[in-house]
């Protein structure tokens, strides 16, 4: 279980300091909504470790998180735009995501194999500035499959989608989430992913959460 | 209800401006194809006579040094650039507005603070001294202009490359740190791409200065083996009076600019210089701390020694007996006088142009209004003030008599170039964004200009001037040929004092030189406020 309990932390010139507690189960959905600066971003950026809390602790099945760096940690975000590098090709982008020392025929195998589930087989020799918003939202996904770590983090992941894509990505996240057993936690101010997505939600305001 | 004006029913939307533009560049055209009759008149009623010209060496001097100078300037802007990117302490901010000034500073005052610290007599003579050695090293020659000019062009680049770093995305930065890239991937895969779109167009700027520059020549030259074609056309006039040679020289450089240097332009980037975007700092391995640190103090030492040097010499012996000196005052008054006549006719000519060439829909109409301002480009300023020297003698007048008029009139059209290429990107973001809304809201040109382009353009006006204003204070191209002992500005004075041997009065001019400098480049960038987030 991912667990943040009473984490804490202020922007320079903040007079009342953010206040995060909450809990992801294994399989789980958490949405968190909010206000534009409300803090949405805020709290990945804590559990990614982009972020130091002044106080509190964010631990996954009671391992401390706080002490690793964000590339330590057991987490992968994706934001809703810049995921992927966009001079190179997709199989590349995905290869950033393997572990160093990978020999190259289990680099494409995993590949292959990743780009099946989100749905985009044969894509791997494409460029990235080839790929629609979607498909670069799934290639994104596909190397967080490679990544293997627990903790998933989606940061307004589908605002710059067309409605048909963006549900299309919903079923996907919800499939991935239940099949890898992945902690997920979505920043979003869409309605539909509070509807169809979450399996909890959270409101983001007065610079804490409160369950809606 | 407020009633359509007749007037503006009249007249299709942006007709004044386009009137203007085209009017402005028209006339820039006329002067240009004045100077250059007056060139080329010289050149055939001369035909017959003889010239010791050597122009392929010239040529390949020229060439070679330029080369060298934008390979070595990128490289070392890259690397500062980088180093300033990852580095957070306080002062950060004034350092990366020291590197933009260099882009103004004068180069007369750079070589003169190189001879401070390499020279015989110089910081690092002082220092073997103290062990009983002797510095038998030598700031003059092509090592020592390259030095000249990668310490100017060097940081200037480094000011505009850090500004595509710092805007790197922080989702993108994010996305590299979970994913543990190594400080060597970190930069292949986020920082170069960032840079690369800018290093064409940046290095054919640094070329084109560089092929043009003339006191760093004149001053770290050592002799006729370094002379590059500017330095070689003012020898011509003011010390072999060969006209002929001359024009010569100024036909070459014209064909050269003209055939590979105005290409080169077409990739020149927003030479913007302003502030970072970057709101999410990524710590680095304590190897490439280190690394950065080595590399910013190294940069630090090679671009602020000179300065200083400059400053400790200038502000001590020699300063009252210049302060004192009634010439010192004239050619201040005259510098100052010039300068900013000569920034506000940059300001004018530049939104002319920009207004106007926007206004029209028409590319080729937009080329073509664009285009005159481009004229340094291809008519660096020692021709550009020869043009000028044989236009106003071919009247009858005395050349020193037009000296005001010419200078402010040149300098300014030197600074033009630059003066577009700041106002350019942020009128057509202006445009992009408002000119629908002002299209259908029916605003006039003068509406459009007074509420929408005038407020959010505030710190470009302001670069502008600044620009313009320096350049010319540190002009030393277009005073060469008209400079007097009565018509002097202070760059002609230190150049004058340099040549008598009084170096604690050159060393005084110089200091004051360098700090009115800077002085005038950050002024109006701090009155002239960005409004956009207002």
């Amino acid at each position: 279980m991912l667990d943040l309990k009473n984490v804490r932390f202020a922007y320079k010139g903040m007079e009342h300091p953010y206040d995060f507690t909450v809990q992801v189960q294994p399989g789980e959905i958490v949405l968190v909504a909010g206000r534009s600066g409300s803090g949405k971003s805020t709290l990945l950026d804590l559990i990614a470790g982009f972020r130091t809390p002044t106080s509190g602790s964010v631990r996954l099945d009671e391992k401390d998180l706080l002490p690793l760096p964000p590339e330590e940690r057991p987490v992968s975000i994706l934001f809703q735009n810049d995921n992927l590098f966009d001079h190179l090709s997709v199989a590349r982008n995905l290869a950033l995501g393997l572990p160093r020392g990978t020999s190259p025929a289990d680099e494409t195998a995993a590949i292959t194999e990743a780009l099946d589930q989100v749905g985009l087989p044969h894509y791997g020799d494409r460029i990235v500035t080839q790929l629609s918003g979607g498909q670069k939202q799934r290639v994104a996904l596909a190397r967080t499959l490679l990544r293997e770590k627990p903790v998933v983090l989606l940061d307004e992941p589908f605002a710059n989608l067309d409605a048909e894509t963006a549900e299309e990505m919903r079923q996907l996240v919800k499939q991935l989430t239940n099949k890898q057993n992945w902690h997920t936690v979505i920043v979003s101010h869409l309605s539909e992913d509070a509807e169809v997505l979450a399996d909890r939600a959270y409101w983001l305001e007065n610079y804490s959460l409160a369950e809606a | 209800m407020r009633s359509a004006n007749p007037a503006d029913l009249a007249l299709p939307f942006g007709f004044g401006r386009r009137v203007t533009g085209a009017a402005l560049a028209l006339a820039i055209a006329a002067l240009i194809l004045v100077l250059f009759t007056s060139i080329l008149s010289v050149s055939v009623a001369g035909s017959s006579a003889s010239s010791t010209v050597d122009l392929p060496h010239l040529l390949r001097m020229t060439a070679i040094q330029a080369a060298l100078t934008t390979v070595l300037s990128l490289a070392a802007g890259v690397a500062l650039a980088w180093a300033l990117n990852r580095l957070k302490f306080p002062g950060r901010d004034a350092l990366a507005s020291l590197f933009a000034a260099a882009i103004v500073a004068p180069g007369l005052v750079i070589a003169f603070g190189l001879i401070a610290v390499w020279g015989r007599a110089g910081w690092v003579g002082d220092f073997f001294g103290l062990f009983g050695l002797e510095w038998t090293g030598s700031i003059f020659g092509l090592h020592g202009i390259l030095a000249a000019h990668v310490i100017l062009d060097g940081a200037f680049a480094a000011r505009v490359l850090l500004t595509r770093l710092d805007a790197v995305p922080a989702s993108r930065l994010k996305i590299g740190q979970s994913l543990g890239l190594s400080p060597l991937k970190r930069f292949m895969l986020i920082d170069w791409p960032a840079l690369a779109g800018s290093l064409p167009g940046l290095g054919a700027i640094i070329f084109l200065l560089a092929f043009t520059s003339f006191p760093i020549v004149l001053l770290l030259g050592g002799g006729p083996a370094n002379q590059t074609l500017e330095v070689a056309i003012y020898s011509a006039v003011r010390l072999n009076f060969d006209l002929e040679g001359a024009v010569l020289l100024a036909l070459a450089q014209l064909a050269f600019c003209t055939l590979v240097i105005a290409p080169m332009l077409y990739f020149t980037p927003d030479i913007s210089v302003g502030g970072s975007t970057a709101d999410y700092h990524w710590p680095q391995t304590t190897g490439a701390n280190t690394l950065a640190i080595g590399v910013l103090g190294l940069g630090l030492a090679g671009f602020a020694m000179p300065l200083v040097a400059v400053l400790a010499n200038g502000l001590g012996p020699g300063l009252s007996n210049v302060l004192t000196s009634e010439a010192f005052w004239d050619a201040t008054w005259v510098s100052l006088s010039i300068g900013m006549s000569s920034a506000l006719l940059t300001l004018l000519l530049a939104l002319g142009l920009s207004l106007g060439r926007s206004a029209f829909n028409s590319p080729f109409a937009r080329l073509t209004v664009g285009l005159p301002a481009y004229t340094y480009l291809i008519v660096p300023a020692v021709v550009l003030s020869l043009g000028f020297f044989l236009a106003v003698r071919g009247t009858g007048v005395r050349p020193q008599s037009a000296a005001p008029f010419v200078l402010i009139t040149a300098n300014a059209l030197l600074a033009l170039p630059f003066a577009m290429a700041v106002l350019g990107p942020a009128l057509n973001a202006i445009d992009k964004r408002y000119a629908r809304t002002a299209q259908s809201l029916a605003l006039s040109g003068w509406q459009r200009w007074r509420y929408v382009e005038m407020p959010l353009l505030h710190r470009e006006l302001g670069l502008i001037l600044a620009l313009g204003f320096c350049f010319s204070l540190g002009d030393l191209g277009t005073i060469s040929l008209f400079g007097t002992n009565e018509f002097a500005t202070l760059p002609w004075l230190m150049f004058r004092a340099l040549g008598a041997y009084r170096s604690n009065d050159a060393a005084a001019i110089a200091a004051l030189l360098l700090i009115l400098t800077f002085v005038a480049f950050w002024l109006p960038t701090l009155v002239f406020k960005d409004k956009r987030d207002a």
